[in-house]
């Protein structure tokens, strides 16, 4: 793996897109200017991946489709918010949709449902992160790829609490009473994984 | 806090994992440490993009953007 040292800039790891396509910025400025056709194009390149992380939070193929929906009607309502110093435009619809989906599911209180799902799913589900070690078995981009050797180095439990924090949107607190750790050692768990992962990130940029 | 320790506490705070007693002291940093901290933590929201992008893309259903298109065309008509 070639590693090149950038500590300096900021770490972005959007796809390559094909030649003489739009980048994202340039489409967000279309909406903004409410341009419908650079939506569509917006959604066509971020509707897989969005909708992977909302199914990921609620674990629920028809709630997702709407909530998907109801993501990009607030990204063509929002786009004015948007500004280019604070980020890439993908990092901000992530933002958004992830914040979405985890009011989406505590609102409707469906916890112990999605528990179940996630339960059974985990089991099935080929794209999880923890004990997930059939990644040769399936066909990943490239950057998808990168990006999870980084994240499978880590011990699974940090694995696991990275994702009960971000993907279900879990305090320190619920992840300690869910895994039935020591508070403290839940903490050390999420820092670690995340330093590694941030500083794994910043080595592969040179790669993405 | 030292800014090492800020670094941490940013990388926890864009994932929504810092408590209650340690978001009062991490505002209390993020105000101290000023436009280094603001540049820092936009970094840190990296990790959102990163952990979305390690998903497998999921299939949508098809009438969606067909339905959202129509009703952002209704929107704009309006």
């Amino acid at each position: 793996m070639r590693v090149t040292k950038s500590r300096t800039r900021p770490f972005s790891v959007t796809p390559q897109l094909e030649p003489g396509a739009p980048s994202d910025l340039e489409l967000m400025k279309a909406i903004q200017a409410e341009d419908p056709d650079a939506l569509s194009q917006l959604y066509d390149r971020y509707n897989g991946i969005l909708k992977a992380l909302i199914l990921r939070v609620i674990h629920n193929e028809a709630e997702a489709d709407d909530l998907l929906q109801e993501i990009f009607m607030e990204i063509w309502n929002q786009a004015k918010n948007f500004s280019s110093q604070k980020g890439k435009p993908l990092g901000w619809m992530v933002t958004l949709a992830r914040r979405r989906a985890i009011d989406g599911l505590r609102k409707k209180q469906a916890y112990a449902r999605a528990e179940e799902r996630l339960q059974n799913e985990t089991e099935q589900q080929p794209d999880a992160w923890v004990h997930n070690s059939t990644e040769e078995e399936i066909v990943l981009s490239d950057t998808r790829s990168l990006i999870r050797q980084v994240i499978s180095g880590l011990p699974p439990a940090q694995q696991e609490a990275i994702d009960l924090a971000f993907f279900r949107g879990m305090s320190q607190r619920e992840i300690a009473a869910k895994t039935n750790t020591p508070l403290g050692t839940v903490k050390t768990r999420l820092e670690l994984g995340l330093k590694k992962i941030y500083d794994g990130l910043k080595e592969l940029k040179g790669e993405l | 806090m030292n800014f090492k320790e800020f670094q941490n506490q940013s990388r926890l705070y864009v994932i929504g994992a810092l408590e209650t007693e340690e978001l009062e002291e991490f505002e209390k940093a993020r105000k101290k440490f000023g436009k280094k901290a603001e540049d820092y933590i936009g970094e840190c929201y990296g990790l959102h993009e990163a952990f979305a992008l390690s998903l497998r893309p999921a299939k949508s259903s098809d009438g969606i953007k067909d339905r959202l298109m129509a009703m952002v065309r209704a929107r704009k008509e309006v």
